[in-house]
């Protein structure tokens, strides 16, 4: 935890000095919220609900799109990154080197501290759709969006660790990273709208649904314990897979730069 | 052989060869572009659902129709110079290209089209795939299934020379990330990529129409699934070709004035 | 000398070509008071100055290049010789026509670089040291070919060329390679190949040698000065490495802050610039006190070194050979080097 702050501390001295990037990443995140919420005004001006989820409602997932989608930007993407360019120029020994865990290394060494805007814009989105709703948010379903937002973070942060390990084996997939990236956008839209097959594979096989329309969800009252109970069972697993593979490619990763 | 096909046949050659190197990375692209006309997809297909099946002129296996036409159509006229451009002129590169005897556009072109041919049959089997499971409506009319194609091609070619010029804003600003977010936001919604343009409202429809996005990815789209009269597909492919020399104009004139400035700075 | 003429080809058509009537038609390269200057922004550290420099931007202006004139003839290799920032990139950026000046004529073979006359681009070659044309996934005989369309080099003419380079440089197993496989020193020969090609008139190398190891420098020297014997190509080259300079080139430029400091043979440059010799002397006798013949640099292994001012060297050495027991005697010039930054720290001028 402390490692953590140092490292927050170093990424967000290094950018503070950069004014211009705030108001730049700013901009860009507000285009990026407009254009989210401009295609939402397109499709429910044609109904009030769209399978079953009402405008706000959609409007809070996006929320938790950004919430999310911030919090991913601000520390693992970027350090999943880094360590994908130290895997290949062998960098990553200075890392191996080290005295702390490497995973916990390379999973905090770089913070993109102005992405924090996504995620305050994520929270405001949330808030206002929240109260447009009127919604009452009693203590299970505060519970039940923090449970979800932790099991979702879990699951997701395990799936880079992997992505990112995939590189032990595969040296030339530089772009592997984009493979999240790309089905990420799918989770601006609930995902019970899509057929069986598509939801399937954004449950399981890259975990949107947990991130963004589970904790959603639970925002809307309307996650169930099974689902919940789920989340939780699929985070444990998937840590301790990414663990698994991070340990195996890195002793292979060892091996082959002897 | 001599002259500028020859160029073009070496530049195809190597540029294909250096894009089978990569064609993992490639693959992981083309998903992208795969992905997100299928979330639209699907999403107006679930409005159509709920407003009891038609939804301002489509209907569920009308949406897939122009969601998996808008795919191909997309592809073939995608363009990714805006962002390379900013990083050759970061990183310097430009200056090899300013040192040969041809414009710089060549090669992006031949570039762009041989990328476009590795990507094609995967996007081919996509579209299949998607026909299967969606099972779209799509009868063309004769007459815009002949015109299809120079649509298309009129439509690669707007859109290759708007972005190509755009691409040189970065010879004046280092923000050029900027500038390439507020071109494509508006081009997912003026295009054609979020929906079709007959739902949006219809200020945005007029802009979309005015500006050249329409003519860049909609209108190939909207003529071969028939929804486009003879007399507008006419007036349409005057549209496209207005824009192209309006854009090689434009073209012209920022490429000498970004010299300029390049070969005031240097790098 | 022949001239290309200008002729349409791509997509667009040419500027009119402009002959001017100061120049030699048996020069290659002609500059007149070349001047130029940068604009850079400035800020200061610190939040405030951070905030302000959103709204109002301060620029200064450096002069890169002072005004400086030159000539080159068909033929000649000539070593622009200069530290860091002393203005040589620039001036071979303006004379390759990816820079225009402030002020000032620069005319190569008759044509004005900053117009970028495909006639002209097709007549000169820029290799730049730490950067590759090369395509970095292909072998390198794919890149030639592509610059073989691009500079539309007739076959039989491209064949030979490419004969002799890879003779030359000793390119045969190296053309099947990617790039990127390549060593660093590989590479280089194979850029260099690259850029010949098309058998431009003028060369311009810009720190050809920066990165190799010894053996591959010396190649690469040879070959430069081959290249200029066979094939009469003007070389301007800029280096760091003395050695580039003393082996390839007999006459020397010399620019520092932006100016012309020197311009002449380099044996010149160092009788010019240096006001001593150094003898370095055995003697049989080692314990001798040598202070009074000149002041002792070094002693070591039994030889002594002295710097003795210029004018008395012949009077001094006469009287070391006349009154001590002296085994060996040479006298040399100070190292060039030594002269060299001697000249850039301002300890001369």
């Amino acid at each position: 935890m402390r490692l953590l702050w140092v490292f927050f501390r170093i990424g967000a001295l290094g950018e503070l000095a950069y004014r211009a990037n705030f108001f730049m990443q700013l901009l860009e995140s507000a285009i990026e919220l407009g254009t989210a919420l401009g295609g939402l005004a397109v499709v429910f001006s044609y109904t009030t609900t769209l399978g079953g989820w009402l405008p706000d409602e959609v409007a809070a997932l996006v929320g938790v799109f950004f919430l999310v989608g911030g919090a991913i930007r601000l520390i693992v993407q970027p350090s999943m990154e880094q360590l994908l360019e130290s895997v290949r120029e062998g960098t990553l020994d200075f890392t191996l080197t080290k005295p702390e865990d490497s995973q916990v290394l390379v999973s905090i060494q770089r913070v993109e501290i102005w992405k924090l805007t996504d995620f305050v814009l994520g929270i405001a989105v949330i808030a206002v759709a929240l109260t447009r709703l009127g919604a009452r948010l009693g203590f299970w379903e505060i519970a039940g969006f923090a449970g979800a937002l932790i099991a979702g973070g879990i699951i997701v942060y395990s799936f880079w660790v992997i992505l990112a390990s995939l590189s032990f084996w595969f040296v030339r997939v530089e772009n592997i990273l984009v493979i999240f990236q790309s089905i990420y956008e799918a989770g601006r839209w609930p995902v019970t709208l899509y057929p069986r097959w598509l939801r399937i594979g954004l449950t399981f096989l890259v975990p949107v649904a947990f991130a963004t329309t589970v904790p959603a969800q639970a925002l809307a009252g309307r996650l169930s314990w099974q689902t919940l109970a789920g989340a939780f069972a699929l985070a444990v697993l998937l840590f301790f897979v990414a663990r698994l593979v991070w340990k195996v490619g890195t002793r292979r990763y060892s091996g082959a730069s002897a | 052989m001599t002259g500028i096909q020859d160029v073009y046949r070496q530049q195809f050659k190597t540029t294909l060869a250096s894009f089978i190197q990569y064609r993992a990375s490639i693959f992981i692209w083309t998903i992208d572009r795969i992905l997100e006309p299928l979330i639209y997809l699907v999403v107006w297909s679930a409005v159509a659902r709920a407003t009891g099946g038609r939804v301002g002129g489509f209907d569920a296996s009308q949406f897939a129709g122009y969601f998996i036409v808008m795919m191909l159509v997309t592809q073939v006229t995608y363009t990714w110079v805006m962002y390379e451009y900013e990083y050759k002129i970061r990183h310097g590169s430009l200056s090899f290209a300013l040192l040969r005897p041809i414009h710089p556009i060549h090669t992006d072109l031949v570039d762009n089209i041989s990328s476009k041919l590795i990507t094609l049959p995967l996007m081919l089997v996509a579209a299949f795939v998607l026909v299967v499971l969606f099972k779209p409506a799509f009868s063309p009319p004769v007459w815009a299934a002949a015109l299809f194609v120079p649509a298309l091609l009129l439509a690669f070619a707007v859109k290759f020379v708007v972005e190509w010029t755009l691409a040189l804003s970065a010879f004046w600003t280092t923000r050029v990330s900027a500038v390439n977010q507020g071109y494509f936001v508006a081009a997912l919604f003026l295009s054609g990529q979020m929906a079709p343009l007959s739902l949006l409202p219809h200020s945005l429809q007029v802009a979309a129409s005015l500006l050249p996005f329409r003519w860049m990815i909609s209108f190939p789209v909207e003529l071969i699934l028939g929804r486009l009269s003879p007399a507008q597909a006419a007036a349409g492919l005057a549209a496209q070709g207005a824009w192209l020399c309006l854009g090689l104009v434009m073209l012209r004139a920022v490429w000498r004035a970004g010299v300029r400035v390049y070969s005031a700075v240097g790098a | 000398m022949s001239q290309k003429s200008n002729r349409s080809d791509g997509v667009f058509p040419l500027p009119p070509k402009r002959y001017s009537c100061w120049m030699e038609s048996s020069d290659a390269i002609r500059v007149r008071d070349l001047r130029k200057s940068f604009f850079v922004t400035e800020r200061e550290s610190g939040v405030g100055a951070a905030l302000a420099s959103l709204v109002r931007r301060r620029r200064e202006e450096v002069t890169a290049v002072a005004g400086i004139s030159f000539t080159l003839k068909p033929g000649e290799i000539v070593g622009f010789l200069g530290p860091n920032g002393a203005g040589k990139t620039t001036t071979l950026k303006t004379l390759s026509g990816l820079l225009h000046p402030s002020a000032g004529e620069v005319s190569v073979l008759g044509h004005t670089p900053w117009k970028r006359e495909k006639s002209f681009l097709r007549q000169i070659t820029l290799v730049m040291g730490q950067r590759n044309q090369l395509v970095w996934d292909i072998p390198a005989g794919d890149s030639f070919e592509l610059n073989r369309a691009i500079y539309k080099i007739p076959s039989p003419d491209y064949r030979n060329t490419l004969g002799e380079l890879t003779d030359l440089l000793d390119l045969g197993p190296l053309l099947r390679k990617p790039v990127r496989n390549l060593s660093l020193g590989e590479r280089m020969k194979c850029e260099l190949a690259a850029a010949l090609l098309h058998r431009p008139q003028v060369v311009f190398l810009d720190e050809p040698t920066i990165g190799l190891d010894v053996t591959m420098q010396r190649r690469i020297r040879a070959f430069i000065a081959q290249y200029n014997e066979r094939f009469g190509a003007t070389v301007l080259l800029t280096s760091h490495y003395m050695a580039d300079v003393e082996a390839l080139c007999r006459r020397v430029i010399v620019i520092h802050h932006g100016r012309l400091l020197f311009d002449g043979e380099l044996g010149a440059l160092v009788d010019r610039f240096t006001a001593h010799k150094t003898i370095v002397i055995k003697l049989e006798d080692e314990g001798r006190d040598l202070a009074r013949y000149g002041d002792v640099i070094s002693r070591e292994q039994g030889a002594v070194t002295l710097r003795v001012p210029r004018e008395e060297t012949p009077r001094v050495t006469g009287r070391i050979l006349a009154e001590l027991p002296v085994i060996d005697l040479t006298v040399e010039d100070p190292p060039i080097e030594e002269v060299i930054e001697r000249v850039f720290a301002g300890e001369i001028s």
